[in-house]
């Protein structure tokens, strides 16, 4: 008898229930897209964030006194547990030494790196590591080098010795010599623009310090810190010490790649990773904040209609309490007449969503996303939401209806 | 003696400064059948709706079928209404997008279950074998009257109310509608409280009572001279 009910007063208003159907229907599809682009706008964020830094530090550990890192240790970094959200490394090995170029002479700080080194790790793809990748805005003037005695030089040492792309620069590091060739000049708006950035193995002979490297930056793909992944983790229960390693902190992954230098330790560049996390929060929160207004709105929206077109269905209503229905009953009729409309409409609204998040992605970031299996309830659940939500303020009305007024002969 | 399926006593009704039910002291032994009548805003829908659970009364005591209205909730004055009371308006108050059978079996459903076999057997009942599947809109006066008839003898009410039921219909409609009263009523045996204005309805009752600006004034018993 319900069905009937609904069935035939589905019939009696088909525009009142299809507006109801289409607000119900936006809803779920906004929300179904912007959760399904959520995800992706997140990884895509980070991964232009990026390009803004390293995020980890890895230097000597002070108890182990070396003072250096061993460079056959770098391809390790490859093999971690989180190697596939680490994006980037790029070792260094620093030294002092007495500059000339023409006539001028300067003390500066000799730099020995990676540029663009191939990097074979065995059971890993070719990479490619190195200053070049991980700091994208060190602009250089020239090129990048490329023989063992090429190097670019920090644009205010240069102008302190006065040499430019092509010119030739030797550094004297206790009395052992090498000669430069100047193929760029580096502005990075930082201290690097004070130092001359050579090959490692070119600056480690140098400086006789065959194998070794100062510290190495790293750039990972993290998740945003939370409380939990603030915890220390040598206070950790082992259950809790797992949940942190298993989950993309900066801090676990620094914990992670340490593990892996010999006599390392790894800390976090903090204001990157701050400021990433806090921006990746912020996007979270956006996208969020979209979905439940979007949601609203649309809920605002089923509950004009339902209000509209309770006018003219309080004497329908009134002739049912007269006639003995209870406020569960009235209730029944009206919730269930809107879960009918929202299950359709969800189920539409999923498969609209699903494309716009796919016009979206495939638009904005010219890439194409699986949409995951969670969307679907999720839009259900939406369409539920917006439905309930909306039928409220209607069903109050409804119960409010006083049969013997309406009905008054 | 019956017993009094009606007991008020005190029962008052106002709105604002308006008192639209002076107190009253009503029995209704079980199974009569009591016309009420007075002129236009006597009060006699108001004691109606207090009467059948529409409503609730300002003051005073109220006990139908052993029931204390005063005491019951929403909900209960609710299931009140759907286990023991039928009742008849005077505008034919029909679901319009449901067929003749449909309203019949709406009340049904909110009783217990709905029982399509025993729907149509009430419409019969009332002489609308034949428009089972009409929609109200299709149905004329008369007959929408007897669907209303039909739906409130449906759960086996113990008391029939009217209010008007024939005001908006012809004489001849009129007649057949209270001969169909009269008739089910024979069968089922229920008390009827009929709000009218035509005296030759009223005469169809056991007793009249008249309200005047919310007051019992006067109370006829009829003789019956159709049953002798
Ligand atoms: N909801 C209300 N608010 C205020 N006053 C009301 C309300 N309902 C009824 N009244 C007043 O109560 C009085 C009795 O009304 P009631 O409907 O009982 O009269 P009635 O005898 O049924 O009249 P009629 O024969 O016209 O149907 C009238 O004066 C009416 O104006
Ligand atoms: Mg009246």
């Amino acid at each position: 008898m319900l069905f009937r009910i609904l069935k035939n007063s589905f019939l009696k208003r088909p525009k009142a229930v299809f507006l109801i159907f289409l607000s119900i229907t936006m809803g779920a599809a906004v929300a179904t897209a912007f959760l399904g682009i959520a995800g992706e706008v997140s990884h895509k964020m980070a991964l232009e964030l990026r390009s803004y830094g390293a995020n980890i530090l890895i230097e000597p550990s002070a108890a182990e006194g070396g003072g250096f890192l061993r460079e056959e240790d770098l391809p390790k970094i490859k093999t971690v547990f989180w190697k596939y959200n680490i994006t980037g490394f790029a070792p260094y090995l620093f030294g002092i030494a007495e500059f000339s170029s023409g006539g001028k002479r300067e003390r500066g700080v000799v730099s020995g790196t990676w540029f663009a080194k191939q990097l074979e790790v065995p059971g890993e793809d070719v990479s490619t590591q190195g200053v070049k990748g991980i700091a994208p805005w060190w602009e250089v003037q020239g090129r990048w080098p490329e023989d063992a005695d090429e190097a670019i030089i920090g644009a205010a040492l240069a102008k302190r010795l006065n040499v430019a792309s092509g010119g030739e620069v030797t550094a004297l590091v206790k009395g052992r010599r090498q000669l430069f060739r100047i193929v760029g000049i580096v502005t990075t708006g930082g201290y690097e623009e004070e130092q001359l950035f050579a090959p490692l193995v070119t600056v480690q002979t140098l400086l006789l310090q065959t194998g070794k490297v100062s510290r190495v930056q790293v750039s990972a793909l993290t998740v945003p810190m939370d409380d939990f992944g603030k915890k220390d983790p040598s206070t950790m229960s082992k259950d809790e010490y797992e949940k942190w390693y298993c989950t993309a902190y900066v801090t676990s992954v620094a914990k992670n790649v340490e593990e892996v230098m010999a006599g390392s330790r790894a800390k976090p560049v903090w204001q990157i990773a701050s400021a990433e996390g806090a921006l990746l929060n912020k996007l979270n929160s956006v996208m969020l904040l979209l979905t439940v207004l979007a949601l609203g709105a649309s809920a605002t929206s089923v509950s004009t209609s339902l209000m509209a077109s309770m006018a003219e269905r309080s004497k329908e209503i009134a002739l049912m309490k007269a006639v003995g229905a209870d406020r569960f009953q009235i209730s029944s009729i009206f919730i269930g007449e809107t879960l009918i409309i929202s299950v359709v409409g969800g189920i539409v609204g999923y498969f609209i969503g699903d494309q716009l998040a796919e016009v979206i992605s495939r638009t904005v970031f010219n890439s194409t996303i699986a949409s995951p299996l969670w969307l679907f309830p999720t839009a259900i659940i939406s369409a539920f939401v917006v439905a309930i939500a909306g039928s409220i303020a209607p069903l109050r009305r409804a119960l409010l209806v006083e049969p013997v007024k309406v009905l008054k002969g | 003696m019956a017993a009094s399926i009606i007991e008020t006593t005190g029962l008052t009704r106002s709105y604002g400064d308006i008192c639209a039910l002076k107190p009253l002291d009503l029995l209704v032994p079980e199974g009569e059948w009591l016309s009420v009548m007075g002129h236009s805003g006597s009060g006699k829908s108001t004691f109606m709706n207090l009467v059948g659970g529409l409503d609730r009364p300002t003051s005073g005591s109220l006990q139908v079928g052993g029931e204390n209205l005063l005491a019951l909730s929403e909900d209960g004055l609710a299931r009140f209404r759907r286990e023991f009371v039928g009742i008849i308006f005077q505008q034919h108050h029909l679901v319009p997008y449901l067929t003749a059978v449909e309203n019949v079996m709406m009340a049904q459903y909110f009783h217990s279950v709905p029982d399509e076999a025993e729907a149509r057997f009430a419409l019969e009942r009332v002489g609308l074998g034949h428009r089972l599947k009409n929609r109200p809109g299709e149905l004329s006066g008369g007959e929408q009257q007897r669907v209303c008839i039909a739906r409130a003898i449906i759960n086996s009410p113990k008391l029939l109310l009217g209010d008007e039921p024939t005001g908006n219909l012809d004489h001849k409609s009129t007649i057949m509608v209270m001969e169909l009263l009269k008739e089910l009523r024979a069968e089922e045996n229920f008390t009827v409280i009929m709000v009218t204005h035509n005296q030759e309805v009223a005469a169809w009752g056991d007793r009249t009572i008249y309200l005047d600006d919310g007051i019992l004034v006067r109370e006829e018993r009829l003789v019956k001279t159709d049953e002798g």
